[in-house]
């Protein structure tokens, strides 16, 4: 049998499913009564009898509201009364019927029982050997995807307000009367400006801030465009008003350094350079390089963690915390038995011995010939001096030369100091890297030259050497709060 | 004993310094804001002496600006439209959050805008201070005309860079006032001479760029912004001097319909004037024709002693300049696809040579390769497919070399495949004693108009002058001998006369009598010296002792050098042997 037909009107028994075996092993037939497999699923089904309406529920207590027969009316008043009415509340019947017309609608795009027979039916052939495991495979979408995609049959509502055109009718209305007027000549306003705007085009406006259309003239001329407005009127009125700007002082003028703008690379930066001012360009990078290593050297050498052999033992600590406690002691052991002995302060030595009165006149009479001696020779010696005069002449000139060599001196060194970059900020002005190409790297033309580092970082460096911006390093990104990290509990306990 | 306390601090130094940071509050402006408009006024911060006083006793380093500098800035009308702007950001981004488009629009169209031409007056207030800057200014456009359009910094500045520098270099061209070159490994410096300024300007290479992370663009901007608006006014200023078009215009535009062919290739209409131009190979309009030049003759003075001397020299020196300017005249060039067309283009124009390239190279090409007019084509491979007779071909260093040394150099050492001499750089000037190298050496004899075949010779010469005036300074040595470097100097006294022993027999073949005539007069003057240094005081002998002691280490590091050289050089030399035996085999 491969055909079979299947009424459901006449159909008496839902719970039965169909099952017609007889068919060739081979082509095995199935049949499966969807409405009586939703019904057994259900399991309360069958007891209610459907009617003759035709209606077939798909789910549970789903019935037809209109062939199900009164309700039986208890008691009111009664607790007994309410507790029916409880278990089968009002309108309950329609409201699963509805539900299940939806179901059905959803699942399967229309009433089962409105369906022809081909639709529910279909010859079961069997798995073809192709379609075994490869379709399958093939075919077979993730289950999450197949959760999350829609399988209603019932296809979603049209967006109505898409297609509609809010006052419609008004703007209808409205370009009819535009129609109307437009026959007698008037035309709506924007029209109107749009043609003017044809008829007249705007004069373009000029964006003030595009730098490369500014108009150059020449400024240092007598009557140039910026002082124009100015002339012949009076100083003070200007000064007063703020139009004339302040005048620029002096020390302005000078400038902060006196190193040239333009340093030119030594000859051996050349691109062909010689073999001598090369070798000097080298030397010269060498030697930096060769004073960048000491340096580090000498703080990897500080910082370095002692070794096994040369870190300090238990022993060698201890000594080192008692250093100098002991040698003290050493030294003092042997002299306080010495010590010992002697009990109070020691007698005060005996001072000098009075002097007598003669004695004492006869020192100060000493004195007095002495300061009188020193005198007489200094003034003798001021007398003599006149005749001195070459020589104190001499020594003047002497004097003098020794200042102005001091002071050249002083000058040489103020000028070195201007030479050198200043202290402008927090950093200290470092030197750029020496640009040089080793004998290996020169190229032999000018085609292949390969320049060697940037211009762009020369200027701003030369600008910090003159002393025009101060030397600032980049501006890291600080982060304000210290990040937490935290393990997730359920990777956690999965290891 | 009487009278108030004086508090610390509120006198002296310490009341004539502020901090950055008080500056800004001072001035109401950001820090970005502050240090812009410190640049664009040309206030640099200043170290003070006694940094703790001016600290108020903390010795945290600082930057410190002068009081009176930031009492100046406060009188700045460019601070106002800071502010404005400040505002002007805060609306639109208002506006923006509110999606009011409208407000956005109109907003936009009142862009605070300002001007810097006041402070270019204020800061430069005669044409020639604004010349004596133009060394940053030029650097710092041509770097920036150099960059890629991305992002980095405006499209409009890029191309406002581009267009100063080009109208720079026509007027250099005009006016033939370029006078050195120097190709080194970071880019080319050129020097010129406008208006009796030396100017030096450093260009960048095509395509060699890399960003540096570690410098401040923003920074690197103002500078830029403020010198593009000085070098558009001083290029204004030049052209007038010349009576030259600003804007520039070029010259003889005869057969337009079939220039306008090959322009539609390259460049939109818009661009393709500023295209032309930077292609520099066409001489640009003069506002009149100009009267054929009459020869500025300077003023003569009756000549007494000395001031002639002098004025000859001038006059000399004169003279080679004019000839320096017209050193390209009646060449014709040709540049190859390989070599730089800008800066080659730049150097012949403005030394009067004629240029051109192929057409596919560059817009603005005058003639094509077939031109049987050719002098010189100028090229930067090894071999030449097929090259034409009636031109010489050499390699882009024979133009560079030739600026230098002031002279059209002999061009059989810049063929295509042979090496160069080495490229010398024309900014170092050496003193006397110092070492010379004997490329230097050869190019000044060159310049004295002696031929090349004689270069060795004259270059025997030229030591031997120098070994007379040593042995002089000798002779005055053994006066007043050191002990201490007594033998260091015999043995250099012996080697120094082998060598002039050596060489001596060879100079002196041909002309004898001259020689000798030229030499009594120099005995005689040598005679007087060793006089006048006898008669001299003690401590003026001491000194001039010393003097001729440095002149004298001088030489012998020279003389050192010399030797290291020579050894180089026949080391060089022994391996061209080895390897050209090697080849053979």
């Amino acid at each position: 049998m491969k055909k079979a037909t299947w009424r459901p009107a006449r159909r008496r028994q839902p719970e039965v499913r169909v099952w017609v075996s007889g068919s060739p092993p081979d082509i095995r037939c199935r049949k499966y009564d969807l409405r009586s497999f939703c019904n057994m699923v259900g399991g309360r089904g069958p007891k209610r009898d459907a009617g003759d309406s035709g209606f077939l529920g798909f789910r549970s207590g789903s019935v037809d509201p209109g062939t199900v027969r009164r309700r039986r009316r208890g008691p009111r008043n009664k607790k007994r009364g309410w507790r029916r009415l409880a278990e089968e509340p009002l309108g309950q019947e329609v409201d699963t019927f509805l539900e299940d017309v939806r179901l059905q609608e959803r699942a399967t795009g229309g009433l089962l029982s409105e369906t022809p027979d081909e639709n529910l039916f279909f010859v079961d052939k069997g798995r073809g050997e192709e379609d075994s495991k490869i379709k399958q495979d093939l075919k077979k979408s993730f289950w999450i995807d197949r959760v999350l995609e829609s399988n209603s049959k019932v296809p979603s509502p049209k967006n109505i307000l898409a297609h509609q055109v809010p006052n419609g009718k008004k703007l209808k209305r409205k370009q009819r009367l535009w129609e109307h007027l437009a026959q007698q000549g008037k035309q709506p306003r924007e029209v109107r400006k749009a043609q003017a705007r044809l008829l007249q085009p705007p004069t373009p406006k000029t964006p003030p801030s595009d730098p490369a259309d500014r108009p150059f003239y020449d400024l240092w001329a007598q009557d140039n465009p910026l002082d124009r407005p100015l002339v012949g009127q009076d100083t003070f009125f200007l000064e007063q008003t703020k139009k004339k700007g302040v005048k620029r002082p002096r020390r302005l003028q000078t400038k902060p350094s006196q190193a040239p703008a333009v340093e030119v690379i030594p000859s051996g930066g050349s691109y062909n350079p010689s073999f001598q001012a090369h070798q000097a360009l080298l030397q010269e990078a060498h030697e930096v390089e060769l004073q960048r290593q000491k340096v580090e050297e000498k703080l990897s050498r500080q910082l370095a963690f002692p070794t096994v052999d040369k870190a300090p033992t238990q022993e060698s600590a201890f000594k080192e915390l008692c250093e100098g406690l002991l040698e003290e002691s050493d030294e003092e052991t042997p002299a306080e038995p010495g010590d010992g002995d002697a009990d109070g302060p020691a007698p005060r030595p005996p001072g000098p011995e009075k002097k007598t009165e003669q004695q004492r006149r006869r020192e100060k009479e000493a004195r007095k010939l002495k300061a009188q001696q020193a005198a007489e020779r200094a003034a003798r010696k001021r007398r003599q001096e006149v005749f001195q005069l070459r020589g104190i002449r001499l020594q003047v000139a002497q004097r003098l030369t020794e200042l102005a060599r001091r002071r050249e001196r002083r000058r040489l060194k103020r000028l070195a100091e201007d030479e050198k970059p200043r202290r402008l900020g927090r950093l200290k002005y470092q030197a750029p890297d020496i640009d040089v190409q080793l004998s290996t790297e020169l190229a032999d033309s000018l085609r292949k030259l390969k320049p060697e580092g940037s211009i762009l970082r020369d200027r701003f460096k030369s600008f910090q050497r003159r002393n025009m911006i101060e030397p600032r390093e980049r501006a890291r990104f600080k982060r304000k709060y210290k990040v937490k990290l935290v393990e997730k509990r359920a990777f956690r306990e999965m290891q | 004993m009487g009278g108030l306390e004086k508090k610390k601090y509120e006198r002296g130094s310490a009341t004539n310094y502020i901090t950055r940071n008080k500056a800004r509050k001072k001035l109401q402006l950001s820090l970005p804001d502050f240090r812009r408009l410190c640049i664009l006024k040309g206030i640099y911060p200043h170290e003070p002496k006694h940094k703790k006083k001016v600290n108020k006793g903390s010795t945290a380093p600082r930057t410190f600006y002068l009081l009176k500098d930031i009492k100046f800035l406060l009188h700045e009308p460019i601070v106002n439209k800071f502010r404005d702007y400040k505002v002007f950001v805060r609306k639109l981004r208002k506006a923006y959050g509110k999606s009011e488009w409208n407000t956005v629009e109109r907003l936009k169209d009142n862009k605070p805008a300002y001007k810097l031409d006041h402070i270019i007056k204020e800061r430069y207030p005669t044409f020639i201070d604004a010349l004596r800057d133009l060394d940053d200014a030029l650097s710092m456009c041509f770097l920036f005309s150099t960059f890629p359009r991305t992002g980095k910094c405006h499209v409009q500045v890029i191309q406002l860079c581009r267009r100063l520098t080009v109208e720079f270099l026509n007027y250099i061209i005009a006016s033939r006032s370029l006078r050195k070159v120097f190709l080194s490994i970071k880019g080319i410096y050129y020097e010129a001479e406008v208006l009796g300024q030396p100017i030096v300007w450093i260009t960048p290479y095509a395509f060699s760029h890399n960003h540096p992370t570690d410098v401040d663009y923003r920074v690197m901007a103002t500078f830029t912004e403020f010198y593009t608006t000085l070098l558009g006014f001083v290029n204004f200023r030049l052209y007038q001097t010349l009576n030259l078009h600003y804007p520039p215009k070029l010259e003889g535009p005869g057969d337009k319909d079939s220039k306008d062919q090959d322009e539609g290739a390259y460049a939109m209409d818009s661009e393709s004037c500023l295209e032309k131009l930077s292609a520099l190979s066409a001489s640009l309009a003069r506002v009149m024709v100009p009267v054929t030049e009459e020869e500025v003759e300077m003023d003569e003075f009756p000549a007494d002693g000395e001031n002639a001397e002098q004025e000859e020299g001038l006059r000399k020196e004169r003279e080679a300049q004019e000839m320096h300017k017209k050193l390209f005249e009646g060449l014709k060039f040709f540049l190859n696809r390989e070599v730089p067309r800008e800066a080659l283009a730049f150097i012949i124009r403005s030394f009067g040579g004629d240029v051109s390239w192929d057409k596919s190279v560059c817009i603005g090409a005058t003639y094509s390769e077939n031109e049987p007019s050719i002098t010189h084509h100028i090229v930067d491979r090894p071999t030449q497919p097929n090259p034409v007779l009636g031109r010489y071909y050499v390699q882009p260093q024979w133009v560079f070399d030739s600026v230098n040394a002031r002279l059209r150099l002999p061009v059989e050492e810049y063929f295509p495949g042979v090496l160069l001499p080495p490229h010398l750089s024309p900014f170092v000037t050496e003193k006397e004693g110092d070492y010379v190298p004997p490329e230097k050496q050869k190019l000044l004899a060159l310049q004295r108009g002696e031929t090349p075949g004689y270069v060795n010779e004259s270059e025997d010469e030229d030591s031997e002058e120098d070994e007379e005036g040593e042995s002089d300074d000798q002779e005055e040595e053994e006066e007043e001998e050191e002990g201490s470097e007594k033998e260091e100097e015999v043995k250099l006294k012996v080697m120094e006369e082998q060598r002039t022993q050596g060489k001596k027999v060879g100079v002196t073949m041909g002309t004898l009598k001259l020689e000798d005539k030229h030499r009594l007069e120099q005995e005689e003057a040598n005679e007087a010296k060793r006089l006048a240094i006898m008669t001299m005081k003690k401590r003026e002998k001491y000194l001039y002792d010393k003097i001729m002691f440095g002149k004298r280490r001088k030489v012998r590091e020279a003389n050192k050098l010399a030797q290291k050289r020579k050894a180089h050089d026949e080391a060089v030399k022994a391996e061209k042997k080895k390897n050209k035996k090697a080849r053979r085999a």
